[in-house]
């Protein structure tokens, strides 16, 4: 569903990403495994078309990227971590809904998704308020609505728990873990292997803009005879360093 | 389908509308300034002046005299009798003092000239107020004298005057001075809203946006650069339009409250040019909002946002005052082809009834010109990577 294909993107004198190339199956978790600065959120934004690929490319349901980046941007919904970004001086009902709109929805079609989301996530209480006063976990919910809103047949989680308490990282886990069973094809960047281990089923670890992994999480532990997998992702990216 | 440039222009009008800040700053407050401006020192100088005519505390030195009974003649003249009336009149108690010669009598009757000595203070508003009285009395009194010494003679007053002068304007309306004030004016006022108007809204519509962090989540969405620009400008140019309006409301306001110490200006202006100069002042918000959207894409933050736009707004300013006191008579053609000069003197224009085609065409062509180019400058922000993803 999703095809990176040898992508690369060079900012002036860094080279941000080197030539990587992976894919990911519907009802697959990939984790995007790679310390800070190895270029995971370089890669999920030129995978969601913000940042234009100095070569490669990448197919999303077979769309190209650099041939239709519209209609891949249909395919896609992203979640980004740290700042969750919403409007607050809109309700959570209105950020939801300039998203869908935006996202070409009909209004019928946006409202109903938009009572299914605040059913799903429990959102009705306070789904017309403004958000400016929300909770960072109530945050966290309008972010998750207003990602999937367009029903994406791809989501990209970039580092979505950073910064987050236990519950609310609870909220996004269930919730990437809900996106699988409905068959999206899923990309989950962390920093953390603990987090990669208990979620995803392939794990692709990036080093300094390199792909140094790219496997199934069972053949990793079985290839390193169930050693403590954070060690194995040390000596992954150490390895490089030398 | 709604399409979606209406889709962000609808939903910012409402994020916009719903910030208090942005409310009070480009609505209310451009609205009422004016009037408590004019209000309060309208009040203050009546006020203070009222007080001093009402009665003028003087002193008198010098002997009885012809002038000394003119003077206490006038109902609203009060000469009090003291001998420091420097100390007075410096600290106050006494507005000022008439000094006359001791013999002011016989030199007046011998058709000699006499001196008359007044003592102010020039740092007292009161003081000058009670001046100005005091030499009118002086006039009609010198007047009075001029006249009985003609009469003496068996001359007629008239010889004093061999001319009259009568001023008749080629425009036959009554309304050329309130113009005259007007062509000055309204240029400068409508060029400083069209750059403060739309500010706080620019500021919040791109550089907020990247601030708030909802910027990327934008850009993922169906909507293209373009369509997110032209909704974020027309939102913006409404806001900028709204302003203009209030504050224009604001000084129309302000003008007709305290018409009584401003004198009437008597304006009459043809619908025809209100609408003209309404077309206008919307470019003029469109050419500013485009600038300072695409000013504010580029900043990092609200607080870089306002720092680079603040040599935006001096630059207008100069310009704007620059074309303050420039006479729409005397303008050539070629003059319609300097940015902000040619909006002012078409303004100019309008306000005094002429309607220029080359003009009009010259200056709207370029105006055109100007929000285009503001529009790709934004949109090449916009479309920049190293601009949109600037931490
Ligand atoms: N807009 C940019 N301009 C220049 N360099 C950038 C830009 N974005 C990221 N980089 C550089 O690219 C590298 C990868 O960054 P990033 O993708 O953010 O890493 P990660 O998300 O894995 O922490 C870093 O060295 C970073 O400094
Ligand atoms: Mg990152």
């Amino acid at each position: 569903m999703i095809e990176v294909i040898e992508l690369t993107k060079k900012f002036k004198e860094v080279t941000a990403v080197d030539n990587i190339s992976f894919k990911v199956d519907a009802g697959e978790i990939v984790g995007l495994l790679g310390e800070n600065g190895a270029g995971k959120t370089t890669t999920l934004r030129m995978i969601s078309t913000m940042l234009k690929p100095t070569s490669g490319t990448v197919k999303v349901c077979g769309l190209d990227l650099l041939k239709e980046p519209d209609k891949v941007r249909k395919k896609i919904g992203i979640l980004f971590g740290g700042e969750v970004g919403l409007y607050d001086r809109l309700t959570a009902r209105e950020n939801i809904k300039y998203f869908a709109d935006l996202g070409g929805l009909s209004s019928e079609e946006a409202n109903k998704n938009i009572e299914l989301l605040a059913e799903m996530l429990d959102m009705k209480e306070y789904i017309d308020r403004r958000v400016g006063k929300f909770s960072r976990g109530m945050k966290q919910k309008v972010a998750i609505a207003r990602a999937i809103v367009h029903n994406p047949d791809v989501m990209l989680f970039d580092e979505p728990t950073i910064g987050l308490d236990i519950s609310s990282s609870a909220i996004v886990q269930d919730f990437i873990l809900d996106c699988k069973k409905k068959g999206r094809a899923i990309i989950f960047s962390s920093h953390s292997m603990r987090e990669v281990e208990k979620l995803c089923d392939r794990v692709v670890i990036i080093h300094k803009g390199r792909l140094v992994y790219d496997g199934r999480i069972e053949d990793l532990r079985r290839d390193y005879n169930g050693e403590d997998l954070e060690k194995v992702f040390l000596r992954l990216v150490g390895d490089k360093n030398e | 389908m709604n399409s979606l440039w209406s889709i962000v222009f609808k939903k910012e009008l409402k994020d916009l509308f719903r910030d208090r800040k942005t409310v009070i700053m480009s609505v209310i407050l451009p609205l009422v300034l004016f009037p408590l401006l004019f209000g309060l020192i309208g009040k203050g100088v009546k006020s203070t002046t009222e007080k001093v005519t009402k009665e003028v505390k003087i002193a008198y030195i010098g002997g009885e005299s012809s002038f000394k009974k003119f003077l206490s003649s006038v109902p609203n003249i009060k000469i009090v009798e003291t001998n420091d009336y420097q100390e007075q009149v410096k600290k106050g108690s006494l507005y000022l003092a008439v000094v006359v010669e001791e013999d002011f009598d016989t030199k007046l009757a011998q058709d000699e000239m006499s001196d008359i000595k007044i003592i102010y203070d020039s740092e007292s508003t009161n003081s000058q107020t009670a001046l100005d009285v005091v030499e009118d009395i002086i006039s009609t009194y010198k007047d009075e004298v001029v006249k009985r010494r003609l009469e003496a003679r068996g001359i007629d007053v008239s010889i004093l005057k061999p001319i009259d002068v009568k001023n008749e304007p080629i425009n036959k309306e009554k309304s050329s001075e309130g113009a005259l004030i007007l062509t000055m004016l309204l240029p400068l006022y409508l060029i400083i809203y069209a750059i403060t108007g739309p500010m706080a809204a620019a500021v919040d519509l791109g550089a907020g946006e990247k601030e708030r962090g909802t910027l990327e989540p934008l850009l993922t969405t169906q909507a293209s650069r373009m369509q997110l620009l032209f909704g974020k400008l027309f939102a913006i140019t409404v806001m900028g339009i709204i302003g203009t309006t209030s504050s224009l409301t604001g000084l129309y306001i302000a003008f007709k409250y305290s018409m009584d110490f401003m004198g009437d200006v008597g304006l009459n202006i043809s619908i025809g040019s209100l609408l003209l100069i309404g077309i206008t002042a919307i470019i003029l918000n469109m050419i500013f909002a485009a600038v300072e959207l695409a000013v504010s894409i580029y900043a990092r933050s609200f607080k870089e946002a306002q720092t680079y736009l603040s040599p935006v707004t001096i630059i207008g300013m100069i310009v704007a005052y620059g074309t303050y006191m420039m006479d729409v008579k005397s303008a050539s053609t070629i003059m319609f082809n300097i940015p902000l000069a040619n909006i002012s003197l078409i303004i100019k224009e309008f306000v005094i009834g002429v309607y220029n085609p080359v003009h009009i065409a010259i200056t709207f062509v370029w105006a055109f010109v100007y929000i285009i180019a503001a529009i790709l400058f934004a949109r090449y922000m916009f479309s920049k990577e190293e601009v949109v993803f600037r931490t």
